[in-house]
């Protein structure tokens, strides 16, 4: 059997419904591996069979090691959709935002089950550009900071003006050939320890 | 016949459990007329996600919870707030009987440690030293368990492990449930976890663990698990949140007698409630700590702790369960320390304030039938 190109390991301990939620895929581009809740096997299962998705039964006692996984950024970060038998993951779906990309309620569910994982796919995709983007500004921010820390502090060590401090440190950037904030930090650190 | 007020009350299979399931069945909910449904939970995340999404009313939580979820940190809503805190202490730290051994030849083979075999609480330079010579020999490196990220139970390894100078890169620190405990620490796809009981003294027990120290060891007397809910949901009913949280310190204050807590181990061995050994739950409960199968119990009489005890007058009794900003501020500044990440840094004795409310222990305490 070819596997398709979407792999997806189920965490459910109901063996029903997790037969039926492979059924309803069959066909389709998604590859069901099933398991029950697994402890911490199911680190080593995640880390080796790397799966494009995860679909974990909202009552697993599993979920709080997604849960903290995503949360630590410890693995390679992946979609993760909870699957419910009762309305309760409709509702939760509708109050709050936590790192669940979709949720799939029971039997209800199960006719358009394609449809909702393929949207938590895609939505997954969109979460992690935006988070990347948000890192990036992030961190731009705290490069601000260093670069002013250091200036501030050059003038005053050196009884400089603000602009030939900036001057100052933009040569030694230069010269050294290292990025203003390297050089800001490394100065931070020098003039703190001065007298 | 007036109608009973419905509440829906989430927690999760552990020892410290206890006033949940106390005033359900010693007639404290019933005594404020409420009718309670306890529902158990199986993760931390999911009891989180119900009480945040309202399918629970309230729930037992882990202390940095109400925090933690204040910075939006786990889950969505930031409104969790705790009125109550409902125990203090109650975790150790249990290690395989394979790397107690191992602790153990290393006492006895340097003697610059100057401590005696089977030395209780295990002071954790001799699990550095066993770090450091297992990295020497090229072996892998241990492999420690918690339960949850925001829990006290992680924030006590880290603080376990900077007593003994080990640096969280010289060793693995997964986050498992803790049903799976036991069976990884069998199993040795973890070398010790740090963990509630029942599942210390059912590690003992089960000759698989040794506990080397407790919570109490680490964190003298400091809040452990907390009701939580949500401010919407409070504010949609006050008077009758007071009265649950009246009822909630009443079972506290009959946990404090050790007479009454063989009584409450029993309870808790149910099918419907723990659904385990009286074996594995009345130890820590009257204050035995198992060490080692064979060994003499430690007594560590606060090991399980729900009420202050020996304090006079109302305001001294109830001061474990009174959530001051003392208490928050204790939680929050080792939140800070362990996630030192630019989220966390928005956390401040603001956040506190707002998510310990004292104020709601006051009309609680006030709103107790005597």
């Amino acid at each position: 059997m070819v596997c398709a190109v979407l792999n997806i390991l189920l965490i459910d301990d109901n063996t029903v419904r997790a037969e039926a939620l492979i059924q309803a895929l069959e066909g389709s581009e998604y590859c069901v591996t099933h398991q029950e809740s697994l402890g911490a096997s199911l680190l080593k299962l995640v880390e080796k069979s790397q799966p494009d998705m995860i679909v974990i039964d909202i009552e697993s006692p599993d979920r709080d090691i997604l849960d903290s996984l995503h949360m630590l950024n410890q693995i390679n970060p992946k979609p993760i959709v909870m699957f419910a038998e009762t309305e309760d993951a409709s509702i939760i779906k509708r109050s709050i935002k936590s790192g669940v990309s979709a949720y799939v309620t029971g039997n209800a569910d199960l006719t358009r089950v394609r449809s909702i994982l393929d949207a938590a796919s895609a939505r997954f995709e969109e979460f992690q550009e935006l988070k990347q983007a948000l890192r990036t500004s992030q961190y731009q921010l705290e490069a601000h900071k260093t670069i002013d820390q250091a200036k501030r502090l050059l003038m005053k060590k050196q009884n400089l003006d603000e602009a030939s401090a900036y001057k100052a440190m933009r040569k030694m950037a230069m010269d050294s050939g290292q990025k203003l904030e390297q050089v800001s930090s490394n100065l931070l650190t020098l003039l703190k320890n001065l007298p | 016949m007036t109608e009973l007020t419905q509440f829906s009350l989430g927690y999760v299979k552990l020892t410290d459990a206890a006033p949940y399931i106390i005033a359900q069945e010693k007639g404290m909910f019933a005594k404020y007329g409420l009718n309670v449904t306890l529902k158990p939970q199986n993760s931390w995340a999911t009891l989180r996600d119900k009480v945040e999404a309202g399918l629970l009313d309230a729930a037992q939580m882990l202390a940095p919870m109400p925090l933690a979820s204040a910075i939006g940190a786990s889950g969505g809503r930031k409104d969790i707030i705790t009125p109550l805190i409902t125990s203090q202490n109650g975790n150790a730290i249990t290690i395989s009987t394979a790397l107690y051994d191992e602790l153990q030849t290393h006492i006895k083979n340097d003697e610059g440690l100057h401590l005696s075999p089977n030395v209780l609480p295990l002071p954790a330079k001799v699990l550095k030293g066993v770090i450091t010579k297992r990295k020497a020999q090229g072996l892998p490196k241990l492999r420690f368990a918690t339960v949850f990220p925001f829990s006290c139970h992680y924030l006590q390894v880290l603080d376990y492990f900077a007593q003994g100078n080990i640096l969280l890169d010289e060793v693995e620190l997964l986050f498992i449930p803790p049903t799976s405990m036991v069976d990884s620490l069998d199993s040795a796809d973890i070398d010790g976890f740090c963990v509630g009981g029942p599942y210390n003294a059912s590690s003992v027990r089960k000759q698989t663990g040794v506990t080397i120290v407790t919570s109490y060891d680490i964190w003298e007397d400091k809040a452990e698990k907390v009701l939580g809910l949500t401010a919407k949901a409070y504010n949609e009913r006050p008077e009758q949140f007071n009265l649950l949280c009246a009822a909630i310190i009443d079972a506290c204050e009959w946990l404090k007698d050790v007479p009454n807590r063989f009584e409450a181990a029993r309870i808790l061995a149910q099918e419907q409630y723990l659904d385990t050994a009286i074996d594995y739950i009345a130890p820590s409960l009257i204050g035995s700590c198992l060490t080692l199968e064979g060994s003499t119990p430690r007594h560590i009489p606060h090991y399980n702790r729900f009420c202050s005890a020996f304090a006079s007058g109302t305001s001294g009794r109830f001061a474990l369960n009174r959530p001051d900003q003392e208490q928050g501020e204790w939680i929050l500044n080792k939140l800070l320390t362990a996630f030192d990440s630019a989220r966390f840094s928005d956390l401040s004795t603001s956040n506190v304030s707002t998510c310990f409310r004292e104020d709601i222990f006051d009309f609680a305490l006030n709103a107790r039938i005597k």
